[in-house]
């Protein structure tokens, strides 16, 4: 988590910051009166796929960025409330796993890490991580509002997960591909950007990138079985009674594990000496 | 389109300490979402609704008034459906239902308005000051005010960029609402590599102004708080109070009705 907090001595990842935000919210309100499914909550957000992309091209200005973002959006598309509270943390979580599993998954060559999707490897990493990414932000966000009974957490998760990943999927591979070259051509990448030493050394990464994967998903999964199977919550419904300690307690050690995951996973292998052009 | 949301106007809110603006926002925020009953949102949504007239700052729900629009009508239909209740209104829908969703909608249209008569009164460098003072350390306050400025700034680039397309002759006004909204799809890739492409040279302009040289900072706008400050907080003191005694005891709710 070292490099959440020393980005913020690089001018550069501050504009950058602001940026990712900036863009988010900008694309995000548009959307807020589009197609909402739970009103005054979330709706279809196609511009869910910038949190992922920026994550990995500009790494945790980007995570800050989508936190940022998303409470612009929230602020201007009248959906603020006390959701908006764990939306920080759930759309801080969606950049975040971006940058944090690109190089600990084991499928991104070790020496290329460049955060695009040109090759097959890359194009399944980048598959992965959304998932993750979508459902660690879900399992976040979800948790939080069934506790404050807001919203049934079997409906929220699923949504939240299928709605980010959705986008992401389908809109960011030809997004990575168009803006990353681009990005990188103006030494805007957070690895050209920040120092090897200014970034979380991590421990045991790929068990940390297991720990992630089983804390997201693994968080939804028995999340909506326990609220389903205890609490009479339906996947396409607003059924069933909410704040129970079961899926408060239940789904809490993936919370945990996402918690840890975040201190295991580092960052630093994405660093690679590059051969200098002639 | 004018990129700038703040209005240069010298009223008794533009002239309020930032930190005093920045409260205004949250017990607004705060308060207005306590109650489910539209009776008792109204007389919020009238404060604000009077805040922004007094702040001379409603024109600029102008510029989000199609958004405004299309929440309403969304927000209605929806909530309508979503909610439960007791007495049938009409078809499917209860008359608790109705009323609730009455209140969502006036809950979002007073949210947003409040946030745009913030952005109206409030400069840019107040904003900063303002979270400054409030404990933010000023890079982070620097990027968040920063962030709220470049969203019109965005919208901006994509009418100027569609305007540059047109007169290159695409024609971007034929068809439905959904051929439109995907004929302007292909322009928002320009719009984020100019937006991305400024970073350097916006770094470079903030290196160069000493941004970040130390980590203390003086600013050259100071403010204080005067007597009109602790006027607005001892008000909304009063207002959070009175709002969560009401909001403990029950108040404010509506009888029969199922949120979910």
């Amino acid at each position: 988590m070292r490099e959440v907090f020393k980005m913020w001595k690089y001018t550069r990842m501050i504009i950058l910051v602001a940026l990712s935000a900036a863009i988010y919210a900008a694309v995000l309100i548009p959307f807020k009166g589009g197609i909402p499914l739970i009103p005054g909550i979330t709706e279809v957000r196609p511009a869910n796929v910038f949190p992922v992309i920026f994550g990995l091209m500009f790494g945790p200005a980007g995570a800050w960025g989508a936190a940022i973002g998303n409470t612009i959006g929230d602020l201007f598309g009248g959906t603020l409330g006390w959701g908006s509270i764990f939306g920080f943390v759930g759309n801080f979580y969606l950049g975040f796993v971006a940058y944090k599993l690109w190089g600990a998954l084991g499928l991104v060559p070790k020496d290329n890490m460049e955060q695009n999707v040109n090759k097959w490897t890359k194009l399944l990493a980048y598959i992965i991580i959304t998932i993750v990414a979508a459902a660690a932000c879900a399992v976040i966000i979800a948790w939080y509002l069934d506790i404050v009974k807001i919203v049934p957490f079997a409906f929220l998760a699923v949504t939240i997960t299928l709605n980010n990943a959705v986008a992401e999927i389908l809109l960011g591979p030809p997004l990575l591909l168009l803006l990353y070259p681009r990005v990188k051509k103006w030494g805007l990448i957070w690895t050209d950007i920040m120092d090897k030493e200014d970034v979380a050394r991590g421990f045991a990464k790929h068990i940390g990138a297991v720990l992630m994967i089983v804390g997201a998903i693994g968080g939804v999964v028995v999340g909506v079985g326990i609220s389903t199977g205890l609490y009479g919550q339906q996947i396409l419904g607003f059924t069933g009674t909410q704040g129970e300690v079961g899926v408060w307690a239940g789904v809490a050690p993936f919370l945990a594990m996402i918690v840890l995951a975040s201190f295991m996973l580092s960052g630093r292998e994405q660093f690679v000496e590059e051969e200098e052009e002639i | 389109m004018d990129q700038e949301i703040y209005l240069d106007r010298n009223t008794f809110f533009h002239r309020l300490d930032p930190r005093t603006k920045i409260l205004i926002l949250v017990v607004a925020f705060v308060v207005i979402l306590y109650f489910d009953n539209p009776l008792w949102v109204l007389p919020l949504s009238l404060l604000i609704i009077l805040h922004g007239f007094f702040a001379k700052s409603l024109i600029n729900l102008k510029r989000i008034s199609f958004i405004l629009v299309i929440l309403t009508i969304s927000s209605m239909v929806l909530w309508s459906f979503f909610a439960n209740g007791e007495k049938p209104l009409f078809w499917v829908i209860e008359l608790e239902a109705f009323e609730f969703a009455i209140a969502r909608t006036l809950i979002m249209l007073s949210l947003v308005t409040e946030g745009m008569i913030f952005l109206s009164t409030t400069r840019t460098e107040e904003f900063v000051l303002g979270m400054i003072r409030l404990g933010l350390p000023y890079r982070v306050g620097f990027a968040i005010s920063t962030a709220f400025r470049m969203v019109p700034t965005i919208v901006s680039n994509v009418f100027i960029i569609a305007q540059a397309q047109r007169s290159r002759g695409l024609d971007l006004d034929s068809g439905n609402l959904i051929e439109r909204i995907r004929k302007y799809i292909p322009l928002l890739i320009p719009v984020f590599v100019s937006t991305i492409r400024n970073t350097n040279v916006f770094g470079m302009a903030l290196e160069a102004k000493g941004f970040g040289a130390q980590n203390d900072r003086t600013f050259y706008y100071s403010s204080e708080f005067n007597k009109n400050d602790y006027i607005v907080i001892a008000f909304l003191i009063i207002l959070f109070a009175v709002a969560t005694y009401l909001k403990i005891n029950g108040y404010g709710t509506i009888p029969g009705l199922t949120k979910f």
